[in-house]
């Protein structure tokens, strides 16, 4: 019964941490983002622009973020060209969302590019954040 | 030397080793048949040949320490008993022999000698080729291309020396009015009371049987008890390097292909134009690029340290510069049979997919036996099994 508790509180401050870590990342991005001239950062504004559809100037066809990441954040995702599964989007459920500011620039600027056909601005990162830890 | 003329007495004329040794040898020469076009059943094909060799070489034994009829010196006859056996099946003298007859002799000892060349020539490819069994690294690739062939030529010399031995079976068969056949599996003939009765050595029969039936379990238990998500790989291919980042760049959205698979001007110009990596935006930094590179340049298929890197470089011109893996003409010709249908199942879906049939796809080394096609059986596969059997329910 001993270690079974032990084993219970070391999950519970292991998924407290987690949850830490990723507050501080996301207010440390969206700090940045305010010092680059962003606003204030809107859950549903983020949403929209998550569902919103953009032609691809080359092949015509329509991509928006749920295009790979599936409209279900909680579940997994699939590369649209190679196929290759993407864990789930959700802190909720992947607790390694959110907590590694490199990963995430990474992807921002990947992802933006490959949907928008652009970088993203500050205030729409921001947004995108803001949506994306509530899920 | 006995020549009798039929007799009323049953006499034991194969004991046990030789009649197990012949119905094993054509046993594993039916099975290297079935299996050398298909290479995903090379493991099979192996088999069979390594069975092959061995018995061959048992035989080479007991014909010198077996039993009389066994003997090769019961059966060395000079050209003019071949060719007066012969002529005498035409005439009126038709002898009789209780061993084998003078020109089923010859066969004999040209079926062995053609057997031991088909298998020792089939040890260097697979040495030279595969990089397996004893001779694997001490031929090159290039080196194991004659013995290919001479492999792929003696085996249809063997089959059709097998189709001769059959052929003079029946003609003996028919002539003398008895199963020539049916005596390979008894053992006895009927004969006068000169030709000496052997003794049947069971034990020695019977330890053939188990060695063979212990290299089988050992060969093909891995089908029945690796598990679903773990399938059984027959052949581990040579170990080739791995790297971190080149894991963790390219898996991040596809297979990492091993950079043994495409020459280094390739992944060169891959990494170059990385800001249009197939219409995406890599967003590579320098020192991470030039990591993948120094990886890919070490690694690269021109070095050629593996048989897909070997068969991928040498597929490709000089003045090409592939991007894409299945661009190069081999990968081409190895995935032509493969239905449009089968591409667009769940588990493939992509030609980029390598891993969703090769079970080595990751670490490069695609081993011929190491692929399957996920939902499908060798009962789905291969036309005469289906033929025989129907396809297996799912």
């Amino acid at each position: 019964m001993k270690s079974r508790f032990g084993k219970v509180v070391v999950v519970a401050l292991f998924m407290a941490l987690a949850g830490q870590v990723q507050a501080g990342v996301v207010d440390t991005l969206q700090q940045e983002y305010k010092a680059a001239g962003a606003g204030h950062f809107s859950a549903a504004k983020g949403e929209q622009m998550w569902i919103e559809k953009h032609k691809d100037a080359d092949s015509g066809k329509e991509f928006s973020c749920q295009t790979c990441h599936t409209a279900d954040l909680k579940k997994p995702g699939k590369h649209e060209k190679t196929g290759k599964v993407i864990d789930p989007l959700a802190p909720s459920v992947n607790k390694e969302r959110l907590t590694d500011i490199k990963f995430i620039n990474k992807w921002f600027l990947r992802n933006c590019k490959q949907v928008l056909g652009r970088e993203c601005t500050p205030q729409e990162k921001g947004d995108f954040l803001e949506y994306l830890k509530g899920q | 030397m006995e020549k009798d003329q039929k007799g009323g007495q049953s006499v034991l004329v194969w004991d046990l080793p030789t009649r197990v040794f012949h119905w094993l040898l054509v046993t594993a020469f039916v099975m290297a048949w079935l299996s050398y076009e298909d290479n995903r059943y090379l493991d099979v094909h192996t088999f069979a040949g390594y069975t092959f060799f061995g018995l061959l070489i048992f035989r080479l034994i007991w014909g010198v320490f077996g039993t009389h009829y066994a003997r090769f010196r019961e059966f060395s006859y000079g050209p003019g008993a071949v060719f007066g056996y012969i002529k005498g099946l035409f005439g009126e003298d038709m002898r009789r022999y209780i061993g084998h007859n003078p020109a089923g002799a010859w066969a004999i000892f040209a079926l062995i000698g053609m057997g031991l060349l088909l298998t020792i020539s089939g040890l260097f490819v697979l040495g030279g080729e595969e990089r397996h069994g004893p001779l694997a690294g001490i031929v090159s690739f290039r080196q194991s291309v004659p013995f290919r062939e001479t492999h792929e030529f003696v085996a249809w010399m063997l089959l059709a020396l097998v189709f001769i031995h059959f052929c003079g079976v029946i003609v003996e068969s028919l002539f003398h009015r008895e199963n020539l056949v049916g005596a390979m599996f008894r053992g006895t003939k009927l004969a006068d009371t000169a030709s000496p009765s052997v003794r049947p050595h069971r034990l020695i029969g019977a330890t053939i049987v188990t060695v063979v039936a212990a290299y089988v379990i050992a060969s093909f238990a891995g089908y029945l008890t690796a598990p679903a998500e773990q399938p059984y790989q027959p052949f581990k291919g040579p170990e080739l390097a791995m790297n971190d980042p080149w894991t963790e760049a390219c898996s991040e959205c596809h297979l990492d292909f091993h950079p043994s698979l495409l020459p280094m001007r390739s992944w060169e110009k891959l990494l170059a134009q990385q800001e249009d990596h197939f219409g995406d935006d890599l967003v590579l930094d320098e020192a991470t690029v030039s990591d993948l590179l120094a990886y890919a340049r070490k690694n690269s298929a021109d070095l050629e340290q593996s048989e897909p890197a070997w068969r991928m470089n040498s597929n490709i011109a000089a003045s090409d510069t592939p991007l894409r893996i299945t661009e190069v003409s081999y990968w081409k010709r190895k995935h032509e049979e493969i239905d449009a249908q089968v591409w667009k199942r769940n588990e493939i879906k992509s030609k980029a997919n390598c891993g969703a049939c090769h079970l080595d796809a990751k670490q490069g080394t695609f081993e011929d036996a190491d692929m399957r096609i996920p939902g499908e059986t060798a009962f789905d596969e291969i036309e005469w099994l289906k033929a025989l059997f129907g396809t297996t329910p799912k």
